[in-house]
């Protein structure tokens, strides 16, 4: 079979299956299947939206029934009281109801504290909040809206049918966007965001603009959606639309299916409709909900990643049996000759001072780096070695004071800016995305670092990091498979694949052994080579006598010397600060 | 404007409401805090040990204090099986959400089985009681409900802070390896926690079966006011869990005495929001 | 009545869709089945077996078996045997109307019953209505509300109970030996309770009482403190709560902390039980249609009902045990539709339908008639009063129990 079958065959299907699902009306089923069908669409585009942002980005929101129900009593209110057209409220409820999910994230995402259970229970107060302002204002005023006389477009010939339809689309509509968010930038840089948001800003990715984004898309599919509902329910009441069990089950169906998956929450959402209906009869009610919840628990702690995660790691391991991996072939890097380093300076650093709270981390230090020079920065711990690599990198607004890039003044600029201005960075202890594997790491930073490119190649360029760190081997592998030694090489990977002009090396080899050492300088050499200019800050003076062409050495903040490797090294002043004034006596 | 005993008395019986909401974010605080697994099976798990105490006391006639005494123990060691599900599977804090949630399912239905949906009071004569103290009236059975609150959170605090297990278990939420150099068992101590946490639902629901009328979907009318309650007062802080359900308690009955009481539930999530807003770092 | 066990039970319809690929299971309905002649008449309704609903739910499902089985002691539905499909809506409006749907297109019932409250009767109605379907609905407490010509409501509410109930209460009151002057009416944000609720604020305002206070207050409100507090200071002669299920135990609870007992208190549709059972329920009035109490009891089949009720009550582990309003509007339910096949010799619903608009119907609520606007009939809504921990009706004065008199402070 050919790349190209293997690779159509899946499109082939989900075309046949929209075909069969939009020709399914015209099969004169009963009507109560085009119901059901509905309902299946109904939870897959709630769970779906849900996980736009909650499972991509990992914001876990318990708000998913403030937007659905924004989206339904926004159309309720236009078609009762305003006697609008019911078709026209729908993109309107999208829209307030993307607003309103705009509208929070725009103050809580600029609040770094505000993730994990205080963004979910965030979410849930401004539910509750919505609720009771819906309920005690004329939207309903708690006598609930009755949808009766609000006529049906006719769509199918049928009520039901037209229902379905409705349902169907927004359906297929919602998995469209959530595949096409995946296969995007967007959706790798939610995906970053998701295992380290500061490590993806740092890497390029705008994440707040991209929280905001998907937040915007969650919130707004969910409100198109409650939109389509008020007709299907036809009576609404406050207390039945922001029932607490819509954001539970959107979040179970989601985890159940696999949330970082653009399909996993349809495949959880369709599972647990259909169990919710197999106990519906008179005697065998109340067992079978006590049935759901105990399948639930099972299928939680057995499939904790989800259902279709846990079917993808079968098939992949069965396919890994089947056929030996083949890779492409990779073109060796040679390293040509030492470039000289220009008089231009590439980094200006002007009296630059960051305070935390009481604490005068960095106070004043001027420094330039000239373009293709290694510059080591050296200094005792706590002497703002890493807070300087932080402040240039944009990870830190500064207290005061100035840093330049080619000229161009960074030192308030957002270090997704900063990242795209050429400046790249790793890490001490390596902080590679923990579920992406090491391609998906090194592309990313191609993406999002580097000038734009295909997708090809950015795969090439990706490998060609891959192979130039040694990893290659390894690309499929997730970095909870790496050693230490890989982790830091492919932290130098994701760095240079961003093709950046100045590279920021916090202790490369702090944790290596001495062959590992030998090797990590050969590499740091060969980047040098290419023309990158690099400031590394490392414990090493082996390393930084052999590497560095200057070195700047940083003691309570300030610049303490600056100069040649071997002369700073020598200064007596720099012997004492390093190991106590009595060995330099 | 509302009349200064009007206002007082509000407050006298938010505070003493907010006891509850306190009482049962108790062992949801800790468990939360300390060992990062949010239980929402809390409050099914409170309205057993309600059921318990009602059918004990209707049907047996047993004394709510000596059912609590039965019915309390039968919670901690739900408590200890919980965790011990929780442990074998290194279920993490979404994880946990879900579980409960699933497992709060089958309590209800487990309930509705044995009790039917249909309502259960448990009548006592002092259910009603109230010392009058000038123009205001204080309910008894409250103002016990809060003692007891105030010393479990209280006695709590003290054993967490005087024995730093409450700084090993942090950091052992955090990296158990870390926590290990603390030269304490924490998995020891988490199943202690748990434990502790289902028995303090137990004492709330002995409350419950006093104060309230039961059904077993009232299982879920307490679940947001009391999430909002252990954020305001800071996870894995059983005083400030207690205090903020007195705030929280005192605000919306303030609220319902000055504005119409529909608006009240709007009090204490804005609460919330503000102060998440105003102070990020806060829980 | 038997239930079908087993392998009936576990009866699965499964229906492949083929391109798909995936199957759903649908379980076959509890079958509620009679000593047969001929091919059953199959009725279908849901009910709100789980869910936040589900406190009523298993009375109106006692009371509906009750009725499968009296009918079937007759002559069945033309002689044919009935056999009641029950499903579980889980209080959902969304998932009653998916059921009554599948009821109807895939089960293929030959009749329907309605469902218990607003949202899920209103879900049921809309199905109902495209397929022509006769809906008998039990517990719709807002007339207007229903739009559809084949629906018809089993309890006698009136067209308009916002302003026909608050003159009954209103006329009771002015009977008192010192009628009231001012009255506080709370209520819950429940849709039917809030409308019976502004109602009484109206007509009270007409007919000069005063209204002091008027709170609504979040249905499923958990503490009662503050508003018991603002109903103390106003202390109105009279105090009208439109309260559903424990909210009126709950008021008078925090009222008896506060040391006050209102001078005449109201509830509209409080949990018969708990609040007749409550030390503070003493001389609560409540509203009502009819308690197992002369001259009700002599109602055709009344005693029967009562007593087995009380039976099945018992066994199903229910803490109140006796006949009441919820129990007879599904009765009621069982008697209109009995009377619409009789009466029009056919299980054909737009026969059924014209045949039930001509002609009244005996049920245990009386005779009711389905001539108004939206299908209703007169108004035969009463007052009941816990009198020694029992319910009893003691207005209008004809509809009182020998001897039982309305008790006014």
């Amino acid at each position: 079979m050919g790349v190209s079958a293997t690779q159509s065959l899946p499109r082939l299907a989900a075309a046949g299956a929209i075909v069969l699902f939009a020709l399914l009306p015209a099969a004169g089923l009963p009507a109560f299947y085009d119901s059901f069908l509905y309902l299946v669409f109904f939870w897959i585009s709630l769970a779906t939206s849900w996980a736009l942002l909650s499972g991509f980005a990992g914001y876990f929101s318990l708000g998913h029934a403030a937007f659905f129900g924004v989206g339904t009593y926004t159309t309720a209110t236009l078609t009762t009281q305003l006697g609008m057209n019911f078709l026209p409220t729908v993109p309107i409820a999208a829209a307030m109801a993307a607003l309103l999910g705009v509208g929070i994230g725009a103050v809580v995402f600029r609040m770094k504290r505000l993730r994990g259970e205080l963004f979910a229970l965030l979410t849930l107060a401004v539910t509750f909040v919505v609720a009771t302002i819906i309920l005690n204002t004329p939207i309903d005023g708690g006598a609930g809206v009755f949808m009766s006389a609000v006529p049906l477009p006719h769509i199918l010939p049928t009520a039901t049918g037209t229902i379905y339809m409705l349902g169907f689309i927004m359906c297929v509509l919602t998995l469209g966007i959530a595949w096409s968010v995946v296969h995007s930038r967007l959706g790798m840089g939610l995906f970053a965001i998701h295992d380290d948001e500061d490590v993806a800003e740092a890497k390029g990715v705008p994440t707040f603009r991209y929280k905001l984004a998907a937040f915007g898309l969650s919130a707004g599919i969910a409100g198109a959606v409650g939109g389509i509902h008020a007709m299907y329910v036809g009576f609404l009441t406050v207390a039945g639309t922001f029932e607490l069990s819509v954001p539970l089950y959107v979040v179970l169906m989601s985890v159940l299916g696999g949330a970082r998956h653009w399909l996993g929450p349809a495949v959880g959402a369709t599972f647990i409709t259909a169990l919710l209906y197999a106990f519906i009869s008179g005697g065998e009610a109340m067992v079978g909900r006590a049935i759901v919840g105990l399948i639930l628990i099972v299928a939680i702690l057995w499939l904790p990643e989800g259902v279709l995660p846990a079917i993808k790691q079968w098939l992949k391991r069965r396919r890994r049996l089947a056929r030996p991996e083949t890779r492409a072939a990779v073109v060796p890097v040679v390293p040509p000759a030492a470039q000289p380093i220009k008089d231009r300076s590439l980094l200006e650093v002007r009296g630059v001072t960051k305070r935390f709270g009481g604490l005068q981390a960095l106070d004043g230090v001027d420094l330039d780096v000239r373009a293709s020079e290694i510059l080591g920065l050296v200094g005792p711990n706590g002497s703002g070695k890493t807070t300087l690599i932080n402040a240039i990198s944009g990870f830190y607004p500064l207290t005061s004071g100035s840093i330049r890039i080619d000229g161009v003044e960074i030192g308030q600029t957002p270090a997704h800016e900063i990242a795209r201005r050429g400046v790249a960075r790793t890490y001490q202890i390596p902080r590679p995305f923990a579920n992406m594997s090491v391609l998906d790491n090194v592309s990313l930073c191609a993406t999002f670092g580097g000038p734009a490119r295909s997708r090809a190649e950015i795969r090439d360029e990706a490998m060609h990091w891959i192979v130039f760190t040694g990893l290659d081997g390894k690309e499929e592998a997730l970095p909870a498979g790496l050693n230490l030694h890989e982790r830091k090489f492919l932290e130098l990977a994701r760095a240079l694949a961003a093709r950046p002009k100045l590279l920021l090396l916090d202790e490369v080899l702090s944790g290596l052994n001495p062959a590992e050492i030998d090797n990590a300088i050969r590499l740091v050499r060969a980047i040098r080579a290419q023309g990158a200019t690099i400031v590394f800050v490392e414990h090493l003076m082996r390393a930084v006598v052999e590497l560095s062409d200057r070195v700047a050495v940083l003691n309570e903040g300030k610049l303490f010397a600056l100069g040649a490797p071997r002369e700073v090294m020598r200064d007596p002043r720099v012997v004492s600060i390093y190991l106590g004034k009595a060995y330099a006596a | 404007m509302p009349s200064a005993t009007l206002l007082g008395q509000a407050l006298i019986s938010g505070v003493l409401a907010g006891g509850m909401y306190g009482l049962l974010g108790l062992g949801l605080s800790l468990s939360w805090g300390l060992l990062r697994l949010v239980n929402l099976s809390h409050f099914a798990l409170a309205f057993l040990a309600a059921y318990l105490t009602y059918e004990l006391g209707t049907n047996y006639h047993v004394a709510p204090w000596w059912s609590a005494a039965m019915v309390v123990p039968a919670m901690f060691a739900i408590g200890l099986l919980q965790h011990w599900l929780f442990d074998k599977f290194r279920v993490n804090e979404l994880a946990s959400l879900l579980i409960t949630f699933s497992f709060a399912i089958i309590l209800e239905v487990a309930i509705q089985l044995y009790w039917t949906a249909d309502y259960r009071r448990f009548e006592t004569h002092y259910s009603t009681l109230s010392i009058k103290a000038g123009p205001f009236y204080i309910p008894v059975l409250e103002l016990v409900l809060c003692t007891v609150a105030g010393v479990l959170a209280w006695g709590t605090w003290l054993w967490l802070r005087r024995t730093y297990v409450g700084k090993a278990l942090r950091a052992a939420a955090e990296d158990a390896d870390i926590a290990a150099a603390y030269g304490v068992d924490h998995k020891k101590l988490a199943y202690l926690l748990s434990g502790l946490g289902a028995a303090y639902a137990g004492v709330a629901g002995t409350f419950i079966a006093l104060i309230a009328t039961l059904a077993p979907a009232q299982i879920w009318t307490w679940l947001g006011v009391v999430f909002a309650v252990v954020i305001i007062g800071r996870l894995g802080n059983p005083l400030g869990a207690l205090f903020a359900g007195f705030l929280i308690g005192a605000s919306e009955s303030l609220a319902m005495a000055v504005f119409s009481p529909a608006w009240a539930p709007v009090v204490s999530f804005s609460v919330l929001i503000a102060i998440l807003l105003w102070n990020p770092e806060w829980a | 009545m038997q239930h079908r066990t087993g392998v009936w039970r576990r009866r699965r319809v499964l229906t492949g869709l083929a391109g798909a690929g995936f199957a759903m299971a649908v379980g076959a309905p509890a079958i509620v089945r009679a000593v047969p002649s001929g091919k059953p008449v199959r009725v279908g309704g849901t009910l709100s077996l789980t869910g936040f609903l589900a406190q009523t739910a298993v009375i109106h499902k006692i009371a509906a078996e009750m009725m499968v089985e009296d009918i079937n002691s007759r002559n069945g539905f033309l002689g044919r045997p009935v056999e009641y499909v029950l499903l579980d809506d889980q209080s959902k409006p969304d998932v009653a109307r998916s059921l009554y749907e599948k009821l109807i297109t895939v089960d293929k019932v030959d009749l329907i019953q309605g469902p218990y409250a607003t949202a899920p009767i209103l879900a049921a109605m809309g199905v109902a209505q495209r397929y022509g379907k006769v809906m008998i609905q039990s517990s719709m407490g807002i007339p207007k509300l229903q739009t559809y010509d084949m629906a018809f409501p089993a309890t006698p509410f009136g067209p308009e109970p916002d302003k026909t109930y608050p003159n009954v209460l209103l006329d009771m009151m002015a009977s008192f030996p010192t009628p009231p002057k001012t009255i506080v009416v709370l209520t819950s944000k429940f849709p039917s309770a809030q409308f019976m609720a502004q109602g009484m604020r109206e007509q009270s305002e007409k007919r000069g009482v005063k209204v002091l206070l008027y709170l609504e207050y979040e249905s499923g409100n958990r503490d009662f403190g503050a508003i018991a507090a603002r109903v103390k200071e106003a202390n109105a002669d009279f105090l009208w709560v439109g309260s559903l299920g424990l909210e009126s135990n709950q008021l008078l609870e925090s009222l008896r902390k506060l040391d006050y007992t209102p001078k005449n208190h109201f509830h509209l549709y409080p949990a018969p039980g708990p609040l007749a059972l409550s030390p503070d329920g003493d001389k609560a009035l409540c509203s009502t249609f009819l308690e197992p109490d002369e001259p009700f009891m002599s109602r055709p089949g009344m005693k029967k009902f009562a007593a087995q009720y009380t039976e099945r009550a018992t066994k199903a582990n229910l803490p109140y045990t006796i006949i009441d309003a919820q129990a007879c509007g599904m009765i009621s339910e069982w008697q209109i539709l009995e009377a619409g096949v009789n009466g029009a010799k056919s299980l054909d619903d737009k026969a059924i339908a014209a045949w039930l608009k001509k002609n009244p119907v005996d049920t245990v609520y009386g005779t009711v008639r389905f001539d108004g606007p939206f299908n209703h009939g007169t108004a035969l809504q009463l007052v009941k009063q816990v009198q020694n921990k029992a319910w009893k009706v003691v207005w209008p004065k004809e509809f009182a129990a020998p001897g039982v008199k309305l008790i006014a402070s």
